[in-house]
C-alpha cells in the first residue's frame, strides 16, 4: 500500500471483517437488497477514508476536484465481488495535473485491498462529450452519486452536464445501448429459458432491469430537459413487480458471489439446488425443489426481459432511417381492429376490449406479421385475462385460431407472447406443467417451454434459409397437407416432461388426447397428431443403426405407414434435434436424417402397389374389424385386394362409408361422394373398372375449371376402383354456389355414364384457359421404371402443370390398354409430379409398349404445351 | 501414454463405449466423422434428384490412456466394433508426450 503500513493494514482488516458482516448477514437473512447496499456502504467508507489520508483531511475538500461513484456502486448495488466504477472529476486541467500523483496513490490502494476498481478521469468539458465508441461512460453517469470533494462540481455535473448531453445526444444514446443489448441477447440465444442462466447478463437479468430503467430514465429526461423522479419512470402497474423481480435477482445474485467467491454470476444446476433449499429470494414460500425455485426466477426474469424490449422498441428515435422506412411499411398493416406504429400493435377501438376473442385475433395478427405488442395493449390483454380465465374458449372455434396462430410464419413469436402473459395455459392447459421446466440433460440448452418454442420457429425459418440442407427440408414442409398437425404434435410433444419424467412420450400422449377433445378435432387428425407424438423420437433412434441398412429402411418405413407420415416425421425430428441447442443439428446428422428419409420415402414407394390379403394380420385390417363387425364378409370382399397403401391413406370412416357406396352399386353404377377440406375439395369415385375411366374423371374435373392437386386410385380383386381427387376450385363456383355441388356430380356422373359429351364440355373449357401464361417454364420428364415393383410398371411424368393435363396422360394411358393400378399426384407450384403404375392384361408393360407409350406422352405433352 | 484413435460403425458406438467402461476406460471423446475406406458409396434417387454419399458415416472414439491399458482397450475395441464386414472401421494408436488437466494442472497419467 501506498499510504502508511499501520493505517494500510487496519483498513484492510476493517474491509476484511466488513464484507465479512456483509457476507454473514446474508447468508442468515437472505437479503439481497440489504446487502447490496451493505457493500456499498462498507466502500463508501473505505473511499471516503482513503480520500481523507491521500487527497484532503477535509471530505469536501480540495476545490475542482471530486471523487463520484458510478454505474453499479453509484446505484448503491455493489454485490460481494462486483466492480466499482468511480470517476474522479476535475473541473479543468490545473488539478488534474496537480493531483495526479495522489490519485494514482488513491486507486492503488484501492486495487490492494482487492477491490476491482475501474477509474476515470474526466474534466467537466470531457464529461459533456459524447463518444460513441464508449456509450458505456454515458450510462454509467447516469447512476452517478456524490462521494467526496467539491459538491459544487459534483452539482454541475449533475444537474447540468448529464441532462444537457442526455437531452442532446440521446437518439445516438439509445441506438448505441440497444445495439449493445441486441448483442448481448445474441450471445444468449435471445431468449431468458437458459437451463443454466445467467442472472446478470442474461436476458432477463439485472442488466435487462437497468437497461428497463435507464430507457426510461432516457425518455423522461429527453422530454423534460431535466432529471425526474426516479420513483414515477415506469408504469403504476410494473412498479411492484419490478421491484419483486428486483428483489429477487439481487438475493439470488448475492447467493451466487457469496458461494463461488467471486464475480461468477451463471445459475449451475448445484447453485440451484442449493438456491431452492435456501429458498434464495422466497423466503416465505413453502418447500421448494429445484425446478420451483427455477419458475420463481424464470418469472421474474421474463417479466423484466419483456420490458426491456418492449421500451427498446418503443423509442422509435434510436432507430436509423432505414429500420424505420421498414417499420412505416409495417404501419400499412393496419386494419379496422389493429393499428400499427413502429412495429408495435395498438388496438383501433376500445370497445373491442369487450369482445373475448379479441386476444386470439391479436396474436394471430401478431403470428401472420411479425410484429411486437404496444405495452398499453399487453397491460389491456393482462387485464381481460381474469374474465377471459372464467369462460376461456374451446372447441372447433378455439382450434381454428390455433391453426392460424400456428402455420402463421412468426408462430414462435406470437406463442412466446402468449405464453408469457399466460394466456397460453389458459387456452392450453395441458402446457402448463412444462412452463419454465428445467430438465437436466447436458445436450439441452433450453427450458421445456422454450424448446418447443423453438421447435415451431425452427420449421417456419426453413422457408428463408439459405443453406442447402434447411431447403431440402423447406420442400417437404411445402408439400405437407396439413402442416398445422405438424405444428399442433410439436406444441404438444414434449408436455409428458411435466408429468410423466420417465415416460414423457406416454404423458404427451395423454395430455394431447385430452387437449385434441377439447378442441373437438376430427378423429383423422387426433391420429396423426398421436403418431407424431408417440413417434418423436423414433427417427432419431434410426439414426443410431445403419441408415442404408435396407432392414432398418423397411422397418421404419412400415411404421410410418404414408409418405405424409413419413414427412411430418422427418420435419419433426429435424426441428427438435435443432432446438436442443444451436450446435446440436450437425451437418452430420442433418445428412443422415435426409439419407434415412429418401431411403424410406422410396420404400414406400417402391412396395405402394403390394396387395393386401385379408387373412393377413394387420394392425389396421383388425382395427378396421373391430369397428365394423357386422360388415364381415361384406368388408374383407371389399378390400381383398386393394394395395396397401389404400388402408395406410385412408380412415377407417372413409374406408366404411366407401365400402358402402360399393355396396350401392347395384342401384346406381356411379357413386359419388364430394366434400370440402379446409385446403381442398375431394372428389371420392368407386365404381367398377373400365376402360378411360381415370381419363374422363380428370376430363369431367378439367372441364369444370377444378385444378387437381392429388389423386390416388385403387383397385380390389373384383375389379371394383376407389379413385380419390383432391383439387382447388378455380373460379369458386362450389364454394360461391351450394346450389352447383348437385349440378357438378350430376355432370361427372353423365361424363362416367356416357349421357355428356366429355370433348365438348372439354373444347370449350381449354378455350377459355388457352391465354394463361405458365411463370415457370418445366421441362417434361418422363421416367419408366420397371424393376421397383414386382406387379407394375412405373411411369412417373414430371411436366409443366395445365388445365386438362391428367386427363390426357390418361388417355394415352387408356388408348395404349394400360390399366392404371395406383396414381399418385402431386404438384410442386408449376410442376405436375405424376406418377402411375400401369399393367395390360394383368402384367408388366412389355418393352414395345413402354416406348410407344414414352413417345406418345412426349408428343401429347408437347402439343398440349405449345397449344397452352 | 498412448492416443487411440478408433474409426467404427456409428451402430457400434453403444457397445465399444458400454465395453470399454467394463474394462475400465471412463473418459473418451466421441467424434462424427465421415469417411470411406474399401467401403463404396450410396446413391439413392429421390424425385428425380441423386443423393450420393460418397463418404460414409462414421463415428470416430479417441482416448489417451496409459500404456499398460492399450492393448486391453484395442482388443475390447475390436472385439466390440466387429461384425466381419467392409467398413467396420480401423483403430490408429499414437504416442503422446504429455497430458495435462486443466482445472488443476495436474500432469502425466494422473491427469488422464
Amino acid at each position: 500500500m501506498s499510504t502508511n503500513p499501520a493505517f494500510g493494514k487496519e483498513l484492510r482488516s476493517a474491509y476484511a471483517e466488513g464484507l465479512a458482516r456483509v457476507q454473514n448477514d446474508f447468508t442468515e437473512n437472505g437479503d439481497g437488497r440489504a446487502a447490496v447496499h451493505g457493500r456499498t456502504a462498507l466502500v463508501d467508507s473505505v473511499a471516503l477514508r482513503l480520500w481523507k489520508e491521500l487527497i484532503s483531511p477535509d471530505p469536501e475538500g480540495p476545490r475542482d476536484f471530486a471523487l463520484v461513484a458510478l454505474g453499479g456502486f453509484g446505484r448503491r448495488w455493489l454485490f460481494p465481488y462486483s466492480d466499482i466504477d468511480i470517476l474522479f472529476l476535475h473541473a479543468g486541467g490545473g488539478t488534474e495535473r496537480e493531483l495526479k500523483d495522489k490519485v494514482r496513490a488513491f486507486s492503488q490502494d484501492m486495487w490492494d485491498l482487492k477491490l476491482k476498481l475501474s477509474p476515470a478521469t474526466r474534466t467537466l468539458s470531457e464529461c459533456e462529450k459524447f463518444d460513441p465508441n464508449n456509450v458505456e461512460f454515458v450510462i454509467s453517469m447516469l447512476d452517478c452519486r456524490y462521494l467526496a470533494g467539491d459538491r459544487k462540481l459534483f452539482a454541475k455535473l449533475h444537474d447540468q452536464v448529464i441532462p444537457k448531453l442526455v437531452t442532446r445526444e440521446s437518439r445516438a444514446i439509445v441506438q448505441r445501448l440497444t445495439d449493445l443489448s441486441r448483442s448481448r441477447y445474441n450471445k444468449f440465444g435471445n431468449t431468458v429459458f437458459h437451463l443454466e442462466p445467467n442472472v446478470k447478463d442474461g436476458p432477463g437479468g439485472l442488466r435487462d432491469y437497468n437497461l428497463a430503467c435507464w430507457l426510461a430514465l432516457i425518455a423522461a429526461m429527453e422530454e423534460k430537459g431535466s432529471w425526474p423522479d426516479e420513483n414515477e419512470l415506469l408504469p403504476p402497474w410494473l412498479r411492484e413487480k419490478f421491484s419483486a423481480a428486483l428483489d429477487f435477482l439481487m438475493s439470488a445474485r448475492c447467493f451466487l458471489h457469496v458461494r463461488h467467491g467471486r464475480d461468477d454470476n451463471t445459475l449451475a444446476w448445484v447453485a440451484q439446488d442449493q438456491a431452492a433449499e435456501k429458498k434464495v429470494g422466497a423466503p416465505g414460500a413453502g418447500p421448494l425443489t429445484a425446478a420451483d425455485w427455477m419458475r420463481i426466477y424464470y418469472g421474474h426474469a421474463r417479466l423484466i426481459h419483456r420490458v426491456a424490449v418492449q421500451l427498446m422498441d418503443e423509442f422509435p428515435a434510436a432507430r436509423p432511417s432505414l429500420y424505420r422506412q421498414f417499420q412505416s411499411l409495417r404501419s400499412r398493416l393496419s386494419n379496422a381492429e389493429f393499428a400499427v406504429v413502429d412495429g408495435r400493435i395498438f388496438l383501433q377501438k376500445q370497445e373491442s376490449l369487450q369482445d373475448p376473442e379479441l386476444p386470439l385475433r391479436l396474436f394471430r395478427f401478431m403470428s401472420r406479421h411479425g410484429l411486437s405488442l404496444s405495452s398499453v395493449v399487453e397491460h389491456e390483454m393482462e387485464e381481460m385475462l381474469p374474465a377471459l380465465a372464467a369462460a376461456p374458449p374451446t372447441g372447433a372455434a378455439l382450434w381454428h385460431y390455433l391453426q392460424e396462430i400456428l402455420v402463421g410464419p412468426h408462430a414462435g413469436e406470437a406463442l412466446r407472447a402468449m405464453h408469457s402473459l399466460g394466456l397460453l395455459t389458459l387456452l392450453v392447459p395441458e402446457f402448463k406443467g412444462i412452463d419454465s421446466l428445467v430438465i437436466r440433460d447436458y445436450s439441452h440448452r433450453f427450458t421445456v417451454d422454450e424448446h418447443t418454442f423453438v421447435t415451431i420457429e425452427n420449421l417456419h425459418a426453413l422457408r428463408q434459409s439459405q443453406s442447402k440442407w434447411d431447403q431440402r427440408y423447406a420442400e417437404l414442409l411445402d408439400e405437407l397437407e396439413q402442416p398445422d398437425l405438424l405444428y399442433l404434435a410439436l406444441l404438444l410433444h414434449d408436455t409428458g416432461k411435466g408429468t410423466k419424467p420417465g415416460n414423457h412420450i406416454a404423458g404427451s400422449h395423454e395430455l394431447a388426447e385430452a387437449c385434441m377433445a377439447r378442441l373437438d378435432l376430427d378423429a383423422p387428425d387426433r391420429e396423426t397428431v398421436l403418431f407424431l407424438i408417440d413417434r418423436h423420437l423414433e427417427l432419431s433412434a434410426g439414426l443410431r443403426r445403419d441408415i442404408f441398412d435396407p432392414e432398418n429402411i423397411r422397418q421404419i418405413a412400415e411404421r410410418m405407414g404414408t409418405p405424409e407420415r413419413l414427412k411430418m416425421l422427418c420435419l419433426l425430428t429435424y426441428a427438435d434435434i435443432k432446438a436442443v441447442n444451436p450446435d446440436a443439428l450437425t451437418p452430420w446428422k442433418a445428412e443422415n436424417i435426409w439419407q434415412l428419409y429418401i431411403g424410406a420415402a422410396n420404400y414406400l414407394m417402391r412396395t405402394v402397389d403390394e396387395r393386401l390379403h385379408v387373412n393377413a394380420d394387420d394392425e389396421v385390417l383388425n382395427h378396421l374389424r373391430t369397428l365394423a363387425p357386422a360388415a364381415g364378409k361384406k368388408l374383407e370382399a371389399f378390400l381383398d385386394g386393394l394395395p396397401r397403401r389404400y388402408l395406410r391413406t385412408q380412415t377407417a370412416s372413409d374406408v366404411i362409408s366407401q365400402m358402402e357406396m360399393a355396396n350401392r352399386l347395384g342401384e346406381d353404377s356411379v357413386q359419388l361422394a364430394l366434400t370440402r377440406g379446409r385446403q381442398w375439395f375431394e372428389l371420392t369415385l368407386v365404381t367398377r373398372d373400365r376402360p378411360f375411366l381415370f381419363a374422363k374423371m380428370t376430363g369431367a374435373l378439367a372441364a369444370w375449371g377444378m385444378n387437381i392437386v392429388k389423386a390416388a386410385a385403387f383397385s380390389n380383386a373384383t375389379g371394383i376402383v376407389v379413385d380419390q381427387f383432391f383439387f382447388t376450385d378455380r373460379f369458386q363456383t362450389l364454394e360461391l354456389n351450394l346450389p352447383e355441388w348437385e349440378r357438378f356430380k350430376t355432370s361427372v356422373h353423365d361424363v362416367l355414364t356416357g349421357k355428356a359429351d366429355l370433348e365438348r364440355m372439354l373444347r370449350d373449357r381449354l378455350r377459355a384457359d388457352k391465354n394463361a401464361v405458365p411463370k415457370v417454364k418445366v421441362e417434361t420428364q418422363i421416367i419408366v421404371d420397371d424393376e421397383c415393383s414386382e406387379h407394375s410398371t412405373l411411369i412417373e411424368v414430371i411436366t409443366q402443370d395445365r388445365p386438362g393435363l391428367l386427363y390426357r396422360v390418361a388417355s394415352q394411358f387408356a388408348r395404349e390398354n394400360c390399366n392404371i393400378e395406383i396414381a399418385l399426384i402431386e404438384t410442386e407450384g408449376q410442376t405436375a409430379i405424376d406418377v402411375f403404375y400401369l399393367t395390360s392384361g394383368g402384367a408388366k408393360l412389355s418393352p414395345e409398349r413402354q416406348e410407344r407409350l414414352k413417345t406418345a406422352l412426349f408428343e401429347e405433352l408437347a402439343g398440349a404445351q405449345a397449344a397452352v | 501414454m498412448t492416443k487411440v484413435e478408433a474409426v467404427i460403425q456409428t451402430t457400434k458406438l453403444d457397445d465399444v463405449k458400454d465395453a470399454l467402461h467394463e474394462i475400465g476406460v471412463e473418459g473418451m471423446t466421441v467424434l462424427e466423422a465421415r469417411g470411406h475406406g474399401r467401403q463404396k458409396g450410396h446413391t439413392e434417387v429421390y424425385r428425380g434428384r441423386e443423393y450420393t454419399v460418397d463418404l460414409i458415416p462414421k463415428i470416430k472414439v479417441e482416448m489417451v490412456l496409459a500404456d499398460e491399458m492399450v492393448e486391453k482397450a484395442v482388443q475390447t475395441i475390436l472385439k466390440a466394433a466387429r461384425t466381419g464386414q467392409i467398413g467396420d472401421g480401423k483403430i490408429f494408436l499414437s504416442k503422446v508426450n504429455d497430458a495435462i488437466r486443466i482445472r488443476n494442472d495436474e500432469r502425466g497419467e494422473s491427469a488422464l
